[in-house]
């Protein structure tokens, strides 16, 4: 049986291993659209750990703010100049 | 003596934290694509972000009961009700002041965002090694 | 770089970090991370927040971020909107000059009737769940900042779904939106002022943002009407900026929703492309 404060850290602890693997993928990736989608999963695993955290506020400004607008605005961005990282 | 798991928990998402910190300064400072840069900037201001809520966070008052948010539920608080409230709640101030910054953040990228385009109707490129060589 | 080389990269990293965490770990054996109490002056802002046995330091408000965020660092948020209005202003006046082509290319036309018709209903749903965020900030976690921010999804989804040329014919105008968004900066200047204007008359004394009865200025907005928690200054406030907050990301929404050709026209006009 594993004590709940156990469980919470351990997921806040996952998560953060999450959002360094998709920070990694975000900042390596040559393809603009994939990256922003990295960045994406990035910010999700950011708002699941600010909801732990007890940061409701936090959350409701994260959530549409780095989840919705952040990536549209980059996609935007990618659709009206490259999409590709030069080599 | 063995070590606290959650200590090491603990520890655990704030090195995490440490190395987003460094895998988006590579970005922005090594990469060579303006958007890319954007998008490492926004992960640097994020995880700083996180780094002041992280500050303001508290241990468990006892292992089967977490803390609470800044928010009281009773009107009027009574001193019992207070007395538990003060307890258990997470510190408000960082939360506060990131809470402008994650705005302020966006706004900002979006200046970035119109200034990267209007490189790119100038220039044709968003490669700034490209930029550089480019005359006037 | 291949996917297996990624891969690697990847899983190593993670090791290095479990493997210091653990060595962090054995080297702050006997202090406690996070600490079990909060640092002294949380416990101030968690105490003060709302007291009614204590009025003239309190915000009376029983949400501790809004009151710190509009209250207690109310100037602070002043000046954060400066900067946030400033970076507006220089996304639009970076595209100066640059507007709407009048006829509607044939490809505006956006995707299917199934899709137009769900998006009705939800931008209608968005708009109201971000009014109750920004309404409410002063009783439950919300405030200004987040229901502005709710708000400003409402137009991003309508330019994916319809056009900037359905925005355009339902009223949401650049010219329109900067209008809206002066008018909440204007709410927030006047609400700090409010308190000092009703004071000046009155013959008495008061301080620049402030809310409730303070020592020496003894006028404040009520914290509550009819049994109602308003938090004073706090509701207003929290009005004022979600509308600026939400006019200012549509005005930047609509100049990215501008046709290329058109923005390049304009860049280039005149001159011999540089």
């Amino acid at each position: 049986m594993i004590a709940p404060q156990t469980l919470v850290f351990g997921i806040l602890a996952l998560l953060g291993l999450l959002s360094m693997v998709a920070t990694y993928l975000a900042v390596t990736e040559r393809d603009l659209v994939k990256a922003v989608v990295f960045s994406a999963i990035q910010s999700t695993a950011y708002a699941f750990m600010y909801y732990l955290l007890m940061a409701p506020d936090i959350v409701l400004v994260y959530v549409p703010v780095a989840v919705g607008l952040y990536p549209a605005v980059i996609l935007f961005l990618i659709k009206k100049t490259e999409r590709f990282e030069g080599e | 003596m063995g070590i606290n798991i959650d200590t090491y928990l603990f520890n655990l998402l704030i090195m995490t934290l440490f190395a987003n910190l460094a895998i988006s300064l590579y970005g922005v400072l090594a990469r060579p694509s303006l958007i890319k840069k954007v998008i490492a900037l926004t992960i640097l201001s994020d995880t700083a972000n996180t780094f002041a809520i992280v500050v303001g966070y508290r241990m468990w008052p006892t292992p089967t009961s977490p803390p609470v948010p800044p928010v009281i539920t009773r009107i009027p608080p009574s001193r019992e009700y207070m007395d538990w409230f003060t307890a258990r709640a997470v510190d408000p101030l960082p939360q506060a002041l990131v809470l402008t910054a994650i705005v302020i953040g966006l706004a900002v990228t979006l200046f970035l965002v119109f200034l990267t385009l209007q490189i790119y109707r100038l220039y044709r490129t968003t490669d700034v090694r490209r930029i550089a060589k480019l005359k006037g | 770089m291949k996917a297996w080389e990624r891969i690697v990269i990847g899983a190593s990293m993670v090791i290095f970090v479990a493997l210091l965490a653990l060595v962090y770990t054995l080297g702050a054996l006997g202090y406690r991370v996070p600490p079990s109490t909060p640092r002294d002056l949380a416990m101030v802002y968690l105490t003060m927040t709302f007291n009614p046995s204590n009025p003239l330091f309190s915000a009376m408000a029983p949400e501790a971020v809004t009151a710190i965020v509009w209250d207690y660092r109310g100037l602070d948020t002043l000046f954060e909107t400066a900067v946030f209005f400033l970076a507006i202003i220089a996304s639009v006046a970076l595209m100066r000059g640059v507007s709407l082509p009048e006829k509607p290319p044939s490809s505006a036309e956006g995707m299917s009737l199934i899709v137009k018709t769900v998006t009705k209903l939800t931008i209608g749903m968005i708009l109201a769940v971000a009014a109750s965020i920004a309404f409410h900030g002063h009783l439950t976690p919300g405030g200004g900042f987040q229901g502005g921010a709710t708000a400003a999804v409402a137009p991003l989804v309508a330019l994916v779904v319809f056009s900037v040329y359905f925005l355009e014919r339902s009223g949401v105008t650049k010219n329109r939106m900067l209008g809206l968004r002066s008018a909440g900066l204007l709410g927030i200047g006047l609400t700090a002022f409010l308190v000092l204007i009703g004071s000046l008359l009155s013959g008495g004394t008061a301080f620049v943002f402030q809310n409730q009865p303070k020592p020496a200025a003894p006028i404040g907005l009520p914290w509550r009407i009819d049994g109602a928690l308003t938090g004073g200054t706090l509701f207003l406030f929290n009005v004022f900026e979600a509308l600026a907050v939400s006019a200012g990301f549509t005005i930047v929404f609509l100049l990215l929703a501008v046709p290329e050709e058109e923005a390049i026209k304009v860049v280039r006009g005149g001159e011999d492309g540089h």
